[in-house]
């Protein structure tokens, strides 16, 4: 096993309701490798019309 | 009167001004232990160095444990005493390792701890700190496999919770840890620490923390208050010791077979620092629908409700403040008639 410290960025679109946003973390984090410790530590509004927020997670993943 | 379990978060290695150094959101642990009848907190809040402090009303449960409760996965079952097993770092001098296992005997010898057996890895753990700690520490560490064999072989033994001592890199000269003996920056080697707990809740389910291994560090008259617990003595192992002593243990859900003390769905309340409501355990907590107490406790994170516009989150200025609230649920009073202006009650109209 090999483990790395990442930051990840991910798109959080309106559809996603905020009580499914970290089933929607999880699941774009284990794309990546098995989950040992993250949390989301930026958020910014995006300047877009659609209403996106921009999430800056860090995690460290296991592969 | 009954209990309004809480859970209370303060997040390893984001500078929080209470709980971002030596143990110093014990004191408010206790208050709102105290206030909620059962709070489940973590390692970082209870460890002071070689301070700590038993409290009945208070499970002490590891993060990645802690998240999997907030998240339905556990439960929680007390137990009067856990069999400790130590796994050391084999990267850690002989000396320092020698002031470990004294401080150990001296947990069985003075407080009644029953610390069972150690084992030192096969390979040194090799930390590797994330340098950029603006935000948040964190780090890795190369060697994690023979961090969990060890940890295996432990358990085989008969151990029911592991304690883990990992050799960290002598950076005691350096501007972090300057800057946190002050009380001005993040704790630097915190993040990896949570890193090395998590590995082995998630991979061997027993209840776990973690104790750096450091050199002796030169006097500092500047030391900040809140981190003069880890200056006192020559190792952070006893307040690990004293927590892991009666730490609950984890019971996998579903299960009937087990007598559970605390289920998950009893849950209430999460205090979390106002800005830290980007971590795992508060987003499940916002699933389930509970309380988040998110308090002014000023730190490097900005993760607020401004983004989520959670309808049951109550900011609050300080734990003082926390705690009433936690005593007014659990009490059934409502909030808002201990507010003013007081409004009155809503009319409501039926739905053509």
């Amino acid at each position: 096993m090999k483990l790395s410290s990442v930051d990840v960025y991910l798109d959080w679109p309106v559809s996603i309701k905020l009580k499914n946003l970290r089933e929607f973390i999880i699941t774009n984090l284990e794309q990546k490798g098995d989950v040992i410790r993250w949390s989301i530590v930026d958020i910014q509004n995006s300047i877009d019309s659609f209403g996106t927020k921009k999430l800056k997670i860090k995690a460290v993943l296991a592969n | 009167m009954e209990i309004s379990p809480t859970i209370f978060i303060v997040p390893t290695g984001i500078g929080c001004d209470i709980g971002g150094f030596a143990g110093d959101a014990l004191p408010t642990a206790k208050l709102l232990a105290s206030a909620s009848g059962c709070l489940i907190t973590h390692p970082n809040v209870m460890n002071g160095g070689t301070l700590s402090e038993k409290d009945q009303n208070i499970f002490y449960v590891e993060g990645f444990c802690l998240d999997r409760l907030a998240k339905g996965e556990i439960a929680l079952k007390s137990v009067k005493q856990q069999k400790i097993g130590i796994i050391f770092d084999s990267g850690i001098k002989s000396e320092i390792l020698a002031r470990h296992l004294q401080v150990a005997d001296a947990c069985v010898a003075t407080l009644g701890i029953n610390v069972h057996s150690y084992l030192v890895t096969q390979k040194p753990l090799k930390i590797i700190i994330d340098s950029d700690s603006s935000k948040m520490s964190c780090g890795i560490i190369e060697n994690p496999d023979t961090l969990i064999e060890a940890g295996e072989c432990l358990i085989e033994k008969g151990v029911t919770a592991i304690a883990i001592v990992a050799k960290f890199p002598d950076d005691s000269d350096s501007p972090e840890t300057n800057i946190y003996r002050e009380g001005k920056g993040v704790d630097p080697i915190a993040g990896v620490e949570a890193v090395i707990s998590h590995l082995i809740s998630k991979f061997l389910k027993v209840p776990c923390a973690h104790a750096p291994a450091l050199d002796p560090i030169a006097l500092n008259e500047n030391l900040d208050p809140r981190a003069a617990a880890e200056e006192i003595g020559h190792t952070f192992l006893p307040s690990v010791l004293i927590g892991l002593s009666n730490a609950p243990d984890i019971v996998e859900l579903p299960n009937i077979n087990e007598l559970i003390s605390l289920h998950p769905n009893q849950i209430e309340s999460i205090v979390v620092p106002n800005g830290a409501l980007g971590g795992e355990a508060v987003l499940a907590g916002i699933e389930k629908g509970l309380n988040i107490i998110s308090v002014k406790n000023k730190n490097t994170l900005k993760v607020t409700n401004e983004f989520y516009h959670y309808p049951n989150l109550i900011e609050v200025n300080n734990y003082l403040e926390a705690a009433g609230i936690i005593l007014a649920i659990r009490k059934g009073i409502n909030l808002n008639s201990i507010k003013r202006p007081l409004e009155k009650i809503e009319k409501c109209y039926f739905i053509d």
